[in-house]
């Protein structure tokens, strides 16, 4: 029997040509839109609506069901509102990360399952591959890269027994998404195809021109929408209020100027200081208590450098390593760095610019992408 | 391409085109400046406010130049300070300009055509401003304004005998109406009247508020003190000029336009009937401005339609412009009472000057196929 598939689609062309390829590969594809945000912002219309039209527009085109899930209130409790205590606690979280964590792989799985879905997908760039468990320690990769794609259903479960699902990096280096996955459940991964993530992207882009979808689809969905063009400072500054400050110089406790509030800088930020003139100054630390911010024109200042990062909230699929060797990614598109993970501390050879605390670090394996963990 | 949302935009008629031009490059001049040329646009901006006032039946002293529908109905609102009644059906721009104030909303049968006795009851003697547009922008429902100047005119024979001093206007707008109703203030018995350009073969970005003497308003925009006092900045010529052309057109061809659109009616509806998808068309079949057809197909979802009909250029729309793009349901067709399942499946569809009966019918039979072609699909899906 045709199984079903409920894909997210957001009407960019990533989620657009996922649809298409699903319909190709035989699947009953039913197009969801997740409706997530649509307040506008002072100087920013969000642009929800049209973001729906265009995916529905392209579900129509291709003949496929549609239906738009109404997520509002959730994400703004799961995501806003995780983001904000964030900050106030004086951290940089990755929104990002919790909604696809909480809204996509979580909600919208569940949802749709309930629905009668036997799978979901998305739009990502990620892959989905499976390890044998049956030996102990790290699961050795039994299938996943860089296959040839198969006709009927790709990524999908194979017969083997003692198998589990692995987030396996995008073929497309420069657009691999996994950063952004890596909490997601193995239960939500075993059910979970990606459909473009072993594209290139201008293959994709190619694909949709050559299926008609060229003029469908608008824009490339950017990480938090409602953030997109007003940036994440304004939107903090319609839920935290200001509360000017003194910009100090570590090294003298000189003050240099005056700040609208020491949670919405960031550790290693050079810009909007208003203090000019010279080289550039950096946060290097913030006093939330006395809302004092800490900057410096020394880069090699020791706050702004570690080689040792403690993680907490750690989200490991399938174990790791037994060497405790790994690569590890602190920012989406950031190149891999060895390193090794020890009592709950990310090990490096060599120092890195300190990532805010809140940030993910995310632990991967040749392609296979283990988890991670959030900065202390 | 088959065009069937003129109640959304119009496209600029070459007359409006053609009496524009000058104005951009060649006598561009402002017309407050003291050399002739200038004195020269003066006199043709002044002409064109007059014969834009013409078709209204007024002089053009008595009109003020404003950038649309939108910012004439903004203006018009300040002839209240507190208290105000208008149409629940009305277009955003009055629902939300009524917002600033203490209003109520005056309920519309199924047909969207005025609860009168509903207008009376609320009515009270402290309403300064009634808000009732001449023709409902989705389903072309024209509402009896004689009528209602005339229950107007009693309350305020009420109030002086009453010595009750606070002033009552009536507002109408009358955008979508000025290419098929012979508009005459006086008649209509309104105090203020906003037009627009962009609804009638003119520029967009240009319309009017007409204001009748004794009516005080306040301004929107301080400055220079163009327009009365009322609207400062520089007088937009050449979109005054090419709304002047585009209105005495539409003046010129409203018997001609309005046989024109009955046919398309016929043969739009008949097609409709023929192909055994059970059409229910909405508004009221009197009072309705010739050129609207809004109709539904309950349980289909029209957008999905008017997708599929894109690929072969025919295109219709849903609701309201604004009000699909902000993905609301419309508030005109809940107010007249539909079902959800009636308003997911409902289109707005206007004829225009671009439709011939070739054009309706093609646009008939395609939108017929495509909601036979949904029908299907979701035969299948449930199967």
């Amino acid at each position: 029997m045709r199984k079903t598939v409920y894909l997210g689609m957001s009407g960019g062309v990533d989620s657009s040509v996922s649809a298409v390829l699903l319909k190709e590969q035989g699947y009953r594809v039913v197009g969801v839109y997740m409706k997530n945000w649509s307040k506008d912002l002072p100087g920013m219309k969000c642009p929800w609506a049209e973001d729906l039209a265009d995916a529905k527009r392209v579900a129509v085109k291709l003949g496929i069901d549609f239906k738009v899930f109404d997520f509002e209130k959730d994400y703004k409790q799961k995501v806003v509102d995780y983001m904000l205590s964030e900050f106030k606690k004086g951290r940089t979280p990755n929104p990002d990360i919790m909604c696809n964590q909480e809204i996509k792989f979580k909600l919208f799985y569940e949802v749709a399952r309930e629905q009668g879905a036997d799978l979901i997908a998305t739009g990502h760039y990620a892959r989905v591959g499976w390890a044998d468990t049956s030996s102990e320690g790290h699961p050795q990769l039994l299938r996943g890269r860089s296959e040839e794609p198969r006709e009927d259903g790709r990524d999908e479960r194979p017969e083997e027994d003692c198998i589990a699902p692995t987030l396996l990096r995008a073929v497309d280096e420069n657009k691999d998404q996994t950063y952004f996955l890596y909490r997601i459940s193995e239960e939500a991964l075993a059910h979970t195809l990606f459909p473009i993530g072993d594209m290139k992207k201008p293959d994709v882009k190619k694909l949709a021109e050559e299926k008609g979808l060229k003029n469908a689809y608008k824009k490339e969905s950017m990480g938090v929408c409602f953030v997109g063009d007003v940036g994440m400072k304004d939107f903090l500054r319609e839920y935290i209020e200001e509360k000017p400050g003194e910009i100090r110089e570590i090294e003298t406790e000189k003050v240099l100027g005056f700040h609208d509030g020491a949670i919405f800088y960031t550790i290693g930020q050079r810009h909007g200081l208003n203090v000019g003139g010279g080289l550039p100054y950096y946060v290097v630390k913030k006093d939330l208590e006395k809302n004092i911010v800490y900057v410096s024109k020394n880069l090699n200042e020791k706050n702004l450098w570690v080689d040792e990062i403690e993680l907490e909230d750690l989200f490991i699929r399938g174990g790791l390593p037994k060497s405790g060797k790994i690569e590890i990614r602190i920012r989406h598109r950031a190149p891999l760095i060895p390193a090794k993970f020890d009592e709950g501390k990310v090990i490096l050879k060599e120092k890195i610019k300190r990532p805010a605390s809140g940030q993910s670090i995310v632990f991967y394996s040749d392609d296979t992408c283990l988890g991670g963990g959030i900065v202390k | 391409m088959i065009y069937l949302d003129h109640a959304a935009a119009t496209p600029l008629g070459a007359k409006a085109k053609k009496a524009m031009e000058p104005y951009f490059a060649d006598d561009f001049f402002n017309p407050s400046a003291p050399y002739y040329p200038a004195k020269k646009v003066r006199a043709e901006y002044e002409s064109a406010k007059d014969r834009i006032a013409h078709t209204i039946g007024a002089k053009g002293n008595d009109i003020i130049i404003t950038a649309g529908a939108t910012e004439s109905i903004n203006l018009a609102f300040t002839a209240a300070a507190k208290k105000v009644l208008v149409l629940e059906t009305e277009h955003q721009s009055v629902l939300e300009t009524a917002k600033n104030f203490d209003h109520k909303l005056i309920k519309v049968d199924k047909t969207g055509l005025i609860d009168l006795k509903d207008f009376q009851n609320k009515l009270s003697s402290d309403i300064e401003l009634v808000s009732i547009s001449l023709a409902n922008n989705e389903l072309g429902t024209i509402q009896p304004l004689a009528e209602i100047s005339e229950i107007i005119r009693k309350e305020r024979q009420n109030r002086l005998k009453n010595k009750n001093k606070t002033p009552l206007y009536l507002h109408s707008d009358a955008s979508q109406a000025l290419n098929l109703i012979d508009i005459n203030v006086a008649r209509l018995g309104v105090d203020l009247l906003t037009i627009n350009s962009a609804k009638i073969y003119g520029p967009k970005g240009i319309g009017a508020l007409y204001v009748a003497h004794g009516v005080k308003l306040k301004p929107i925009t301080f400055g220079g003190g163009q327009e009365n006092g009322l609207r400062s900045g520089t007088e937009n010529v050449p979109l005054t000029i090419g709304f002047a052309a585009a209105a005495e057109e539409v003046k010129a061809h409203l018997n001609g336009n309005r046989k024109h659109y009955e046919k398309l009616q016929k043969v739009f509806k008949e097609e409709l009937k023929n192909a055994q998808i059970e059409p229910i068309f909405l508004g009221n079949k009197k009072h309705q401005l010739l050129n609207f057809c809004p109709v539904s197909f309950p349980g289909i979802d029209a957008e999905r339609i008017i997708y599929k009909l894109e690929d072969k250029e025919i295109y219709l729309s849903t609701g309201a412009a604004c009000a699909a793009s902000k993905g609301e349901k419309s508030h005109v067709l809940k107010a007249i009472g539909l079902t959800d399942a009636e308003i997911a499946g409902s289109f707005r569809i206007s004829f225009g000057a671009l439709n011939s009966e070739s054009d309706v019918k093609t646009a008939a039979k395609e939108i017929s196929s495509a909601i036979k072609e949904e029908l299907n699909r979701m035969r299948g899906e449930d199967a």
